[in-house]
């Protein structure tokens, strides 16, 4: 049973499969890897629409973002080839909008099987007894290396002679920058309560 | 295990890490009963997974924090300046194991460097002659490697990379050590099996941690009381001063107080600090032994920074140990470079999860994806110096923000010093040559992680106006109040903190012990 929506225009709010597919392509623009099939894009999109479901913040941010990328893209932002909708993301990439899809699609696109095979991770190894047997140390491209504490002639000086004539500058900071740059999961004000993925 | 009554006065210890778990056993050996109360949940080495967020979840601090600063955490992770566990065992259950000494000079630090500008510098009250003895137990009961009769680990990968640029570059001083995981059996404990995930707990129990060694040795004795997810809130002081109770959260949330004669804090140099400050009192308006004003002041991370280089072939740097490669040839003191003290080279790997997370925080594109694309053909190693002490880089209790206890949470607000900044860049373009000696095709700077070694928010000095607690780590104020952790560093010297940390727990605990006895305490 469904009643009327008391102001049907909230229903806009809604995210649709249209957005759906829209916010997949713009994953796929601003994390390109050749390599990589669809399947870890779409399930990237789909953790970044369950978050949203949790904030209405982020939902009412992400709706909006995705209903008017169209407008910057000067139709539909999936006709766009990568270097033109790396553009479009390059403009917008200071807004909540884009920052909450880039900071959690950083924390989940990575954090799974689906891709540490394409990179070359292997995963977890404790049960398969590690690395001590299984390559750690098959690097066959230099030479091998000395692993214990050097015994030449030469002493570390620990104090360089020139030490008491020099100058070492101090005080002023360095400024911040301004891009958000923020990595950490969920929202950047003081209000967080918790650090979970 | 032994069952102390709440209302006997006893030595109550806080935090189980590198500090605490240390001072429970040495002090437990003697034959002295302790409470430990710890934060955190009783974890064993089963329960730890291979997986760098799941495990993090697992293990990780993450009651909230705040950030201040110019530093680039407060943009990047702003309720996450550091990398701490909360846990029994502290954050020795997440760490790698690199063991470098202090050098004689790091331990006069003003004497040597002079006057700098913005740094609040100051010698500590003990050299390294005096420290020795003790560097030598805490290396045997680490079993660093490369010291004592221990054998050094094999190559890595990683390592291969890492020593062959070194050796190009000039440098001499590289090895796989010291190292406090096991290259062969030890101590009742396995040879490692080069497993890739000792930041995630190590489940092999090659490496060293006060959870594999000290906590279950200490209550073998039968003396120690441990009490994980308890959450200490407050210490109280009796009319003359002297600490007497503890008050904590248990698992319940439920208010209890533990009666004591003796406290000793090591929470680690952000809740160290938050702790003392909670603790204020008309006695001790400022917070608890803070009559210096130095309490969750001088708060140093390290100066710290990665590379991660590209190679044409393959390197598979998550195979083996994480930091078994050590280069000490910058750890000198040479202003020539520029900036006051020295670093070391160690080497480092992350897995894809974290490589995404941390290597450029804020970046996207085809730049950010290429650094995940070269995954297998990258070597990494990490920085790590002296960083200065300045008076406003402090630990603070943020009023506006509560924890899940009602808790005020502690802030952190840190600058880079201009030295910090100086030494930082000097440690890059080093690395970059080092890997472009053998034939990188392109690196990856990586900022500072949340700070994974946090110190000096209660610095050591001779004068209880320079600072918190004397020699022993004994409060000016408090004469029944010790710091157990690095806190109590007065400068951060070049060298990796925990051996240090440790060699001071065993120091201290000889002193309490013997000052217990001669009722000097
Ligand atoms: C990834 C990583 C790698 C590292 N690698 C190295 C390395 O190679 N070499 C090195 O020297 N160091 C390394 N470190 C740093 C090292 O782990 C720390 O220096 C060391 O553990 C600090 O010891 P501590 O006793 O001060 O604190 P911790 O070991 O952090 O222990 C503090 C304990 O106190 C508990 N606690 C806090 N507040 C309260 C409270 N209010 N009530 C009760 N309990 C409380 C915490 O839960 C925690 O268990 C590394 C750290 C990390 C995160």
């Amino acid at each position: 049973m469904a009643f009327p929506a008391k102001y049907p225009q909230m229903n806009a709010t809604e995210l649709t499969d249209e957005a759906r597919s829209v916010l997949i392509r713009v994953i796929r623009v601003a994390f390109p890897h050749p390599s990589f099939p669809d399947a870890p894009y779409e399930r990237t999109a789909d953790t970044i629409l369950r978050e949203a479901e949790n904030s209405t913040w982020f939902r009412v941010a992400l709706t909006q973002g995705l209903l008017t990328l169209g407008h910057l893209a000067g139709g539909d932002f999936r006709d766009l080839n990568d270097e033109d909708g790396t553009k479009v993301l390059r403009r917008i990439e200071t807004t909540e909008f884009f920052g909450f899809i880039r900071r959690t699609t950083v924390l989940n696109l990575y954090d799974n099987e689906d891709v540490w095979e394409i990179l070359g991770y292997e995963g977890p190894s404790f049960d398969k007894g590690g690395y001590i047997n299984r390559g750690f140390n098959d690097l066959d491209w230099l030479p091998e290396a000395r692993t214990e504490t050097y015994d030449g002639p030469e002493q570390l000086i620990e104090i360089a002679t020139n030490a008491s004539v020099a100058k070492i500058r101090g005080g002023e900071n360095t400024p911040a920058i301004e891009r958000d740059t923020s990595n950490q999961p969920g929202k950047r004000d003081a209000t967080m309560m918790e650090m979970t993925k | 295990m032994s069952n102390i009554e709440h209302d006997e006065a006893a030595i109550v210890i806080i935090g189980s890490g590198a500090g605490g778990g240390t001072l429970a056993y040495e002090l437990t050996a003697k034959g002295l009963p302790v409470v430990v109360l710890e934060a955190g949940p009783y974890l064993r080495n089963e329960d730890y997974v291979n997986d760098e967020w799941e495990a993090f979840n697992q293990m990780a601090w993450l009651d909230p924090r705040t950030t201040s600063g110019s530093w680039r955490i407060a943009r990047d992770f702003p309720n996450l300046p550091a990398w701490i566990v909360k846990a029994v065992g502290g954050t020795t259950t997440h760490w790698s194991g690199a063991t470098p000494r202090f050098k004689a000079h790091e331990f006069a630090a003003r004497s040597t460097y002079g006057r700098i500008d913005g740094a609040n510098l100051l010698d500590w009250p003990i050299t390294l002659v005096e420290l020795a003895p003790y560097y030598d137990k805490a290396e045997v009961a680490m079993g660093s490697t490369h010291v004592h009769g221990r054998k050094p680990l094999p190559a890595n990968n990683n390592y291969t990379v890492f020593a062959n640029g070194a050796e190009r570059l000039g440098y001499k001083f590289y090895s796989t050590g010291p190292y406090a995981t096991n290259a062969e059996e030890y101590d009742g404990r396995p040879a490692s099996i080069q497993d890739g995930f000792n930041f995630q707990g190590d489940k092999n129990k090659s490496k060293w941690s006060t959870l594999v060694r000290e906590i279950p040795r200490a209550e073998a004795t039968g003396l120690l009381d441990l009490r994980p997810e308890s959450h200490a809130v407050q210490i109280t002081h009796d009319a003359s001063g002297r600490a007497d109770a503890v008050l904590y959260l248990d698992k319940d949330g439920n208010l209890q107080r533990q009666a004591a004669r003796l406290v000793a804090v090591a929470a680690n140099s952000i809740e160290t600090p938050r702790l003392l400050l909670q603790s204020a009192s008309p006695m001790f308006p400022d917070g608890l032994a803070n009559s210096s004003g130095q309490v969750g002041r001088n708060y140093m991370r390290h100066t710290t920074g990665s590379l991660y280089a590209r190679f044409k072939d393959p390197v598979r740097m998550h195979r083996g140990e994480t930091m078994a490669g050590v280069i000490a040839d910058e750890s000198r003191h040479d202003p020539d470079r520029g900036f006051a003290g020295g670093y070391f080279l160690e080497t480092i790997s992350l897995g894809p999860a974290f490589l995404a997370s941390f290597s450029d925080p804020g970046a996207w594109g085809r730049g950010f994806t290429e650094i995940l694309e070269a995954y297998a053909n990258t070597a990494g190693l990490w920085i790590v110096g002296e960083d200065l002490p300045q008076e406003s880089n402090r630990v603070t209790l943020n009023t506006t923000l509560s924890d899940k206890n009602g808790l005020p949470v502690p802030n952190v607000h840190f600058d880079d010093h201009t030295n910090d900044i100086a030494m930082r860049e000097h440690g890059y373009a080093q690395a970059e040559l080092l890997y472009e000696a053998v034939g990188s095709v392109g690196a990856q700077r990586t900022p500072p992680y949340p700070s994974t070694h946090n110190m000096g928010t209660s610095r050591m000095s001779a004068r209880s106006e320079d600072g918190v607690v004397d020699k022993w780590g004994r409060a000016h104020d408090v004469p029944n109040l010790f710091i157990s952790d690095g806190s109590v560093f007065t400068t951060s010297a070049a060298a990796n903190p925990t051996l240090t940390i440790v060699a001071l727990a065993i120091r201290q605990a000889e002193y309490i012990a013997d000052q217990l006895k001669t009722g000097g305490i």
